[in-house]
């Protein structure tokens, strides 16, 4: 303690995000938030395609040529990715929050299984999306 | 990796952390294992700084908190934390010790590569070196009352618990509120104002499931809140930073599910 009243007044916060160890839960966390906001960013993209599809061919030329080009195509890929992380995320709670798996090792478990599923569910889809 | 975050990126500028003192060097032929450690002094000016300490290895206990006491014995006085049974009970020596929240004095030192990197309790005030200021959540603490709430009149002799009844205590019931969860959890750092934050829902959860208590549907009232409650996000930092195992993340879940299943 000390008698100082304005240092007492204003103490120094101890570090946080600057001294813990990342964990993979945690690092699943943070991943489900920026999916989501990603989602939600990616609906403007959603909201153009069916505009212009409503549009007339003309405009949906236009979508279609973004769509089909490079960072269309990253863009597109990262969004599929961003839609299943975030819905296996979803998934992932769910089971949490029936009080599931919070046992050690099956949050881990819990963990890498979304990370796995989004990624390898994601390449399926975009292969068979070129096969047909 | 070892955080997210560089060291004193985004912090305060009252809070940001300099470079310390450096006691003793590498002797040759000793085990000497290197100690960061937080300090702060209040009774002077100047802010937080990080303090180097070269510790014998094969002259030490083989915890932190052994550690700890040998650089305040021997090198350092002015170091101070708090510390009271040594044998993982009490919960005073919580601290940030390599990255996660434990006690001090249940962490072996041979169980950490390279540097101890020792910091007080994740985003709470500091009050000097590794004591932290838990007004703030003991504050939080009475208000879930963890006590036994009772309506109907008292028995002659104690109020009776099955053993099977007292089996669902289990696992919550041996919280000794070092607060190690609440410290870890990004929730808190974040919404610690509002939130009540691992330890204090776990207790919250205890006192709910408890047999003998009578006061469910008030306790649930007093949780049925945004932030109080529903701001754990399940991100598990508090379970596995609990240094008595326990699953702070699965009480509140359960709380969760009691408030879902009373509305029907």
């Amino acid at each position: 303690m000390t008698d100082n009243r304005e240092r007492a007044m204003d103490r120094p916060r101890s570090p946080d995000l600057q001294v813990y160890r990342p964990t993979l839960t945690m690092t699943m966390s943070i991943a489900h938030r920026t999916t989501g906001a990603a989602l939600y960013l990616g609906m403007v993209l959603f909201v153009w395609w069916l505009v212009a599809a409503a549009a007339g061919p003309a405009a949906y030329a236009v979508e279609q040529r973004f769509m089909r080009s490079l960072p269309g195509l990253i863009i597109l890929f990262g969004f599929t990715w961003a839609a299943l992380h975030h819905t296996l995320g979803g998934v992932r709670h769910l089971i949490w929050d029936t009080g599931l798996a919070h046992d050690y090792p099956w949050r881990e478990y819990l963990a890498r299984a979304t990370l796995f599923g989004s990624l390898s569910l994601t390449g399926i889809l975009w292969i068979i999306g070129y096969l047909t | 990796m070892k955080s997210f975050l560089p060291l004193n990126w985004g912090l305060p500028g009252g809070s940001r952390i300099a470079a310390g003192k450096v006691f003793g060097t590498a002797e040759p032929g000793a085990r000497l294992r290197m100690f960061q450690v937080y300090r702060f002094d209040p009774d002077n000016t100047g802010g937080p700084r990080l303090d180097t300490y070269y510790v014998n290895r094969d002259d030490c206990g083989p915890m932190v908190l052994d550690a700890l006491i040998k650089i305040k014995n021997e090198i350092d006085p002015t170091l101070t934390f708090r510390r009271s049974c040594r044998e993982g009970i009490c919960g005073s020596c919580a601290m940030s010790i390599d990255g996660r929240n434990w006690l001090a004095c249940t962490q072996p030192i041979d169980d950490i590569p390279g540097a101890v990197r020792i910091f007080p309790l994740n985003h709470f005030p500091v009050v000097k070196d590794l004591v932290v200021d838990l007004n703030h959540a003991l504050a939080q603490h009475r208000l879930i009352e963890p006590w036994l709430k009772t309506e109907t009149p008292a028995p002659e002799k104690e109020r009776l618990q099955t053993p099977e009844d007292h089996a669902k205590l289990d696992g919550y019931y041996e919280c000794i509120l070092c607060f190690c969860c609440t410290g870890g959890c990004p929730s808190y750092w974040w919404n610690g104002d509002r939130y009540l934050g691992p330890a204090v829902l776990l207790q919250a959860y205890r006192w709910l499931i408890d047999s003998r208590d009578e006061a469910t549907g008030e306790r649930l009232d007093r949780l049925e809140d945004p932030f109080r409650l529903f701001r754990c996000h399940t991100i598990m930092n508090c379970t596995k930073t609990c240094p008595k195992k326990l699953q702070p993340a699965k009480a509140i879940a359960m709380t969760k599910a009691m408030l879902v299943e009373r509305q029907h």
